[in-house]
């Protein structure tokens, strides 16, 4: 199979959640990745640098050396911009603005390319605090000056078809930036139900009714189903694709989200970012490496398979 | 490194010169991400059913102690994901050596669930040897 396609195979490290610092060090965290033949890395600033948003200039320099040593790619920055950092209010715009530029000038630092500032939110649908879209706005000279495009992600239970994406769309129609798109968390095409353990089970969300409390557990949980062609349209502007993932089956097919039609309207709307894997099933020790290996060897097929189709 | 348990092994003893005038804990950010004091809303700490509230615990994170109370100022301060923080807990004479049981809740803001659903609290259990 001779494919012609420039998706990048890729590695958020989110993944190794419960290995992380436990059986891993950011070191063997790398090598796992490359040793997987993946190349694009992503990382959670708050999680993966040490000392951030202050790493050491010995630590910069680490980094650069491993990421030259396995061959890798940095591709997506994951940040926080904690609109609740204050208990009596939200954060203002001349406050959000300077938490943004910080994280983009450490991605930059560190090589990357894409940041994804994971933004507070507003309402039980994840309508986002008004305050990102003059934030990104002031920030979008540094992320021009970076080569850096700023990307909110598209996560369940948010569809493509919303208010929300229509709002980031509009920014870059109104602006004509380059350097403002989408990240698409695929955990919205999932069809099917899962019953396994999630990463978040541990937390307990919020202090009313247990009522209240079990509906928005399953509000969490439950299927989006966003039909993937949804995609078409907005292809222009997705610059990075979480490939969410709870679980593989031993003949190498996840259980949850339909992989093929996904596959099939990114290369179709010709896609050349990265597919991020995200795993997010069970935390037990040293599941993650195997997971990402049966989910890396399934897209690597549905993609080949789709460009020999698509040529 | 870190334990997989939010209450690490390590760091378990009584403080204090001569008599003891407490015991501290290592807890390790119960979060997938480092986050800011200022998002620390409290933290409980009950060992053998002994109950100790935010008010008799300070936290040292990196270099700086804080009381649990004065967190919420400091938005520029950590607790970071690989770091563990220290929790000093105020109780004169310490804890008999030996195992106790021990829980921790820590309560701290998400800004990006629904307020409805915030603060989210960790709960976590774990028997731990004091040796001295």
């Amino acid at each position: 199979m001779n494919a012609r396609t420039e998706i990048d195979f890729g590695v958020s490290l989110y993944s190794y959640g419960g290995d992380f610092l436990v059986t891993m060090t950011l070191e063997d965290c790398l090598a796992d990745v490359a040793d997987m033949g993946a190349t694009g890395i992503e990382i959670l600033a708050d999680t993966h640098i040490p000392g951030y948003p202050n790493p050491t200039a010995e630590w910069v320099e680490d980094w650069h050396a491993l990421i030259d040593l396995h061959c890798l790619t940095p591709t997506c920055y994951s940040s926080w911009l904690d609109t609740r950092l204050r208990k009596d209010r939200t954060l203002a715009v001349d406050e959000a603005v300077p938490i943004l530029v910080r994280d983009l000038e450490l991605a930059h630092r560190l090589g990357f390319t894409i940041v994804r500032p994971k933004l507070g939110v507003v309402s039980l649908d994840l309508i986002p605090d008004p305050v990102w879209r003059e934030t990104v706005k002031r920030a979008l000279p540094k992320a021009e000056e970076y080569g850096i495009r700023i990307a909110p992600e598209i996560h369940a239970p948010t569809a493509l078809r919303s208010k929300i994406v229509d709002d980031y769309v509009d920014l870059v129609r109104e602006t004509g930036t380059e350097h403002f798109g989408l990240l698409i968390d695929t955990g919205i095409f999932q069809t099917e139900e899962r019953t396994g353990t999630h990463s978040d089970s541990v937390y307990i969300f919020g202090n009313p009714e247990p009522a209240l409390r079990e509906q928005v557990a399953r509000e969490m949980s439950k299927p989006v189903a966003v039909d993937p062609a949804d995609l078409a349209d907005l292809m222009p502007y997705v610059v990075h694709v979480h490939a969410k993932f709870w679980d593989m089956t031993d003949d190498l097919m996840d259980p949850h989200i339909p992989y093929d039609t996904v596959v099939k309207a990114l290369v179709d709307g010709g896609y050349t970012g990265s597919l991020s894997s995200e795993y997010e099933g069970a935390r037990d020790l040293y599941r993650a490496s195997d997971m990402l290996r049966r989910q890396q060897t399934m897209l690597r097929r549905l993609v080949a398979e789709r460009a020999a189709v698509a040529t | 490194m870190l334990e997989t348990h939010v209450i690490q092994t390590k760091g378990f003893k009584n403080v204090g010169d001569g008599e003891a005038t407490g015991f501290q804990l290592a807890v390790r950010c119960p979060y997938y991400r480092g986050m800011w004091a200022s998002l620390i809303e409290g933290v409980e700490v009950t060992v053998d059913g002994e109950t100790f509230d935010s008010e008799r615990i300070r936290w040292t994170l990196g270099r700086e102690t804080y009381a649990t109370a004065e967190l919420g100022e400091r938005t520029e301060a950590r607790w970071a994901f690989e770091e563990p923080a220290l929790l000093t807990v105020e109780r004169p004479g310490g804890l008999d050596p030996g195992l106790h049981e021990i829980e921790v809740a820590v309560t701290w803001r998400w800004s990006y669930i629904p307020v409805e659903m915030q603060p989210t609290t960790n709960i976590s259990n774990r028997k731990l040897v004091l040796v001295r």
